[in-house]
């Protein structure tokens, strides 16, 4: 018993020394993203007045973000969880909620905030059955590529912030007002900028650009992966490239973190260009914020296709 | 004349203006039509989404008897084998040579109970070694809380207790084929225990988990204490866990654990009517008292960017089993109880190097838990196709090693692993 009685002791000396943290109503709203764009527009709308911790760097897939130990701590104190929507991190949110042993975060309590609310998702599966991959069953989850669904998911964040901390309304509403100012002229001026892009096809490793190509007209042909989350076959890779030399498919978009190989070699043998593009802010270098995220996107889109020409 | 012009002039002009107007009237007429008609397409349209809508609305408030089943899903688990030698030799409760063991049939069910609690089971059907027929066994059943203040988790019912690194991993979820001799030996099996256990994150900025458990039985081919008259508290299991992490690097990380185990009394557990007693130089252990501590570890390196692609994970678990024995001679008089303390270890490396390949050695060395100086060595060596995350195959070459102490004989092993899951299939905390 005395062993016990001295190990529970220390522990409890090692609580007290690292501070027991008051949960809500610290000195800033703690607000835990699953994601970095939806840590990037916390930031923005919240300002000095939120503390924002992102699981993800960027370079993550997203589905795969590791279950660190390290993440439980920080979940224990949050005041408000954001997640991405759609089921997109049922891989490791559901443990890591479970793990924080925070009330205020678990699912359906006002802490756990759901960025999708209000998006009419793409991609709806008529299946769950596993023949058709990894799929999510609420839909394509990845809107945030089209900045425009984006400004749904700010509302949201906004309107989070506004719940929590009712006083701070004036702050969050012009910090808000002032991003999406700065959105929406960054909106217009990608919208300008990828004209080229109408109609112009191309795959990706993962599907994950659906909203991206509805948003500016351009048509996704097909994913490097057989299925969702399954490997290609080398049969799928032939039916691929073949498809791609009928349907003159000019572009090849790899994501950072898929491996460059195959969609290396179907680039090589359709003729296709390949390019490295983000999925979230922090992706690759000088994409720190959604933004710069999107400006790199729209960017590298328009300059391979207008060398193709 | 002049006037008669001029009033000719009136009268035509007059009747131009009417015919403008009568034409523009014609023209305002024909465009009203054509506005009444887009009207009256567009109030169609719109006639036509409310009677669709108000279908899916309609379809929604069907009744489905399923609406409150909990999540369901099902593992499937077959091994396929050669071993060189029969289980008279290895000590194997199955047969040598060619074998197929339905090791897991398992359904897995879980849900919430209420906002406080959530529940799930795992019922289990294993072919028995000496018939090879199943049975369904409630390998686990148990309530979790899940909005306990202080950072607190209360589980209870029948579990694997949180014992060590691998102790409470199902087989299937295990980074090889079979769970690890001194595991099997030191624990029996699994963890399984039916009792409660509590669990406290320490309100710390470091990541520090403590468990405390107590439960009849612990270990799952181990028999759980006598019933009996009156049971008193030396009669059960107590347990518990200490365990830490830290991010070495954002790609590496490492996390060691200390376990401990006591059961001040397990008489009541071994009968000979029931159990085989171990003997040692002809003379019978009957266990009196139990107690086990461990260490384990891992390291891992999972780059950030391609984790799904790429990592290697070096796992280490030490155990030191402390029992007592009542000892009686091939008469059946007793001798002087005995303490056995048993070093054992296994330690492992996976290299994964592609979303769907991974290979990797396995190190396992033991005493045997009642004569330390029967010892055993085990080398293995594996490789994992995951052809989806619900379909894994694995090969694993096994080489046993024991001493002469120990009265086995050296043997190979080949092991083909096939282990799938359908419904539904969540990521466990500790799976991570």
């Amino acid at each position: 018993m005395k062993p016990l009685l001295k190990l529970l002791s220390v522990i409890a000396l090692m609580a007290g020394l690292s501070g027991w943290s008051a949960p809500a109503h610290a000195a800033k709203i703690r607000v835990v993203t699953t994601l970095t764009d939806m840590a990037d527009f916390t930031r923005e709308i919240g300002g000095n007045l939120v503390e924002v911790h992102s699981l993800a760097t960027g370079v993550e897939d997203t589905h795969g973000v590791p279950m660190k130990p390290s993440f439980v701590p920080i979940m224990n104190r949050a005041d408000l969880l954001l997640s991405e929507g759609f089921e997109m991190e049922h891989a490791f949110l559901p443990a890591l909620l479970e793990a924080s042993k925070n009330p205020r975060i678990q699912r359906d309590r006002s802490g756990y905030v759901d960025c999708s609310q209000g998006i009419v998702p793409l991609d709806v599966p008529k299946t769950t059955e596993r023949y058709a991959g990894d799929v999510h069953p609420y839909g394509n989850p990845h809107y945030m590529l089209d900045p425009v669904l984006a400004k749904t998911a700010i509302e949201n964040i906004y309107k989070a912030l506004v719940a929590f901390a009712p006083q701070y309304q004036a702050e969050f509403t012009r910090n808000r007002d002032a991003y999406l100012a700065k959105l929406n002229d960054k909106i217009a001026e990608w919208e300008k900028e990828a004209k080229p892009l109408k109609g112009v096809k191309f795959i990706a490793y993962h599907e994950e650009w659906n909203y991206f190509a509805a948003r500016f007209g351009m048509n996704f042909f097909g994913t490097v992966e057989l299925r969702p989350g399954i490997d290609p076959t080398p049969r799928h890779i032939e039916e691929l490239i073949a498809g791609m030399k009928a349907g003159q498919v000019s572009i090849v978009v790899r994501e950072p973190q898929f491996p460059e190989k195959v969609p290396s070699r179907i680039a090589e043998q359709t003729g296709a260009t390949m390019i490295t593009l983000p999925i979230m802010p922090g992706g690759v270098p000088q994409t720190e914020t959604y933004i710069k995220m999107m400006d790199y996107i729209v960017h590298t889109m328009v300059t391979t296709v207008k060398a193709r020409k | 004349m002049r006037a008669m012009y001029i009033a000719l002039l009136i009268f035509i002009e007059i009747g131009l203006s009417l015919s403008a107007r009568a034409q523009e009237s014609v023209s305002d007429q024909d465009q009203m039509k054509k506005q009444q008609q887009a009207i009256d397409e567009q109030q169609k349209m719109i006639n036509e989404l409310k009677t669709e809508v108000d279908q899916l609305v309609e379809a929604q408030k069907k009744v489905l008897p399923s609406e409150f089943n909990p999540s369901i899903g099902f593992v499937g688990e077959t091994i396929f084998s050669y071993r060189s030698r029969g289980s008279s030799e290895t000590g194997s409760d199955r047969p040598g040579g060619y074998d197929i063991f339905v090791r897991s049939m398992e359904l897995n069910i879980a849900g919430s109970v209420d906002p406080f609690a959530k529940g799930y089971a795992v019922i289990n059907a294993t072919a028995d070694t000496a018939t090879g027929e199943s049975s369904l066994e409630v390998e686990e059943g148990a309530i979790q809380t899940t909005s306990l203040p202080w950072n607190l988790e209360v589980k209870a019912g029948r579990f694997f207790g949180e014992f060590g690194r691998l102790g409470y991993i199902h087989d299937h979820e295990l980074p090889f084929v079979n769970r690890p001799l001194v595991l099997d030996q030191y624990i029996g099996g699994e963890s399984r225990t039916d009792g409660v256990q509590v669990n406290w994150l320490v309100p710390a900025e470091q990541y520090i988990s403590l468990t405390l458990g107590v439960g009849d039985q612990f270990g799952g081919d181990n028999p759980p204490n006598y019933v009996g008259d009156f049971r008193n508290g030396t009669e059960l299991n107590y347990w518990g866990r200490l365990s830490t992490y830290f991010d070495v690097t954002p790609d590496i990380s490492f996390e060691p654990g200390i376990s401990g185990l006591w059961n001040p009394s397990t008489v009541a557990q071994w009968d000979p009517a029931v159990q085989d007693l171990p003997t040692v130089a002809d003379d019978t252990y009957t266990e009196r008292e139990r107690r086990l501590v461990g260490a384990d570890m891992v390291l891992s390196w999972k780059p950030l960017r391609n984790n799904q692609f790429q990592t290697l994970t070096w796992g280490t678990e030490v155990l030191y089993s402390d029992n007592r024995y009542d000892v009686t001679d091939p008469s059946g008089n007793p001798l002087p109880s005995r303490w056995v303390g048993s070093y054992g270890l296994y330690s492992y490396l996976t290299y994964k190097w592609h979303r769907q390949w991974s290979n990797g050695v396995l190190y396992e060395w033991l005493e045997d838990i009642v004569n330390k100086e029967a010892k055993t060595s085990a080398y293995s060596a594996y490789i994992t196709w995951a052809l989806s995350h619900w379909n894994q195959l694995r090969l694993q070459y096994t080489y046993t090693d024991p001493n002469a102490a120990s009265g086995l004989r050296p043997d190979s092993a080949v092991y083909m692993q096939w282990a799938w899951i359908i419904g539904s299939h969540a990521h466990g905390w500790q799976q991570r």
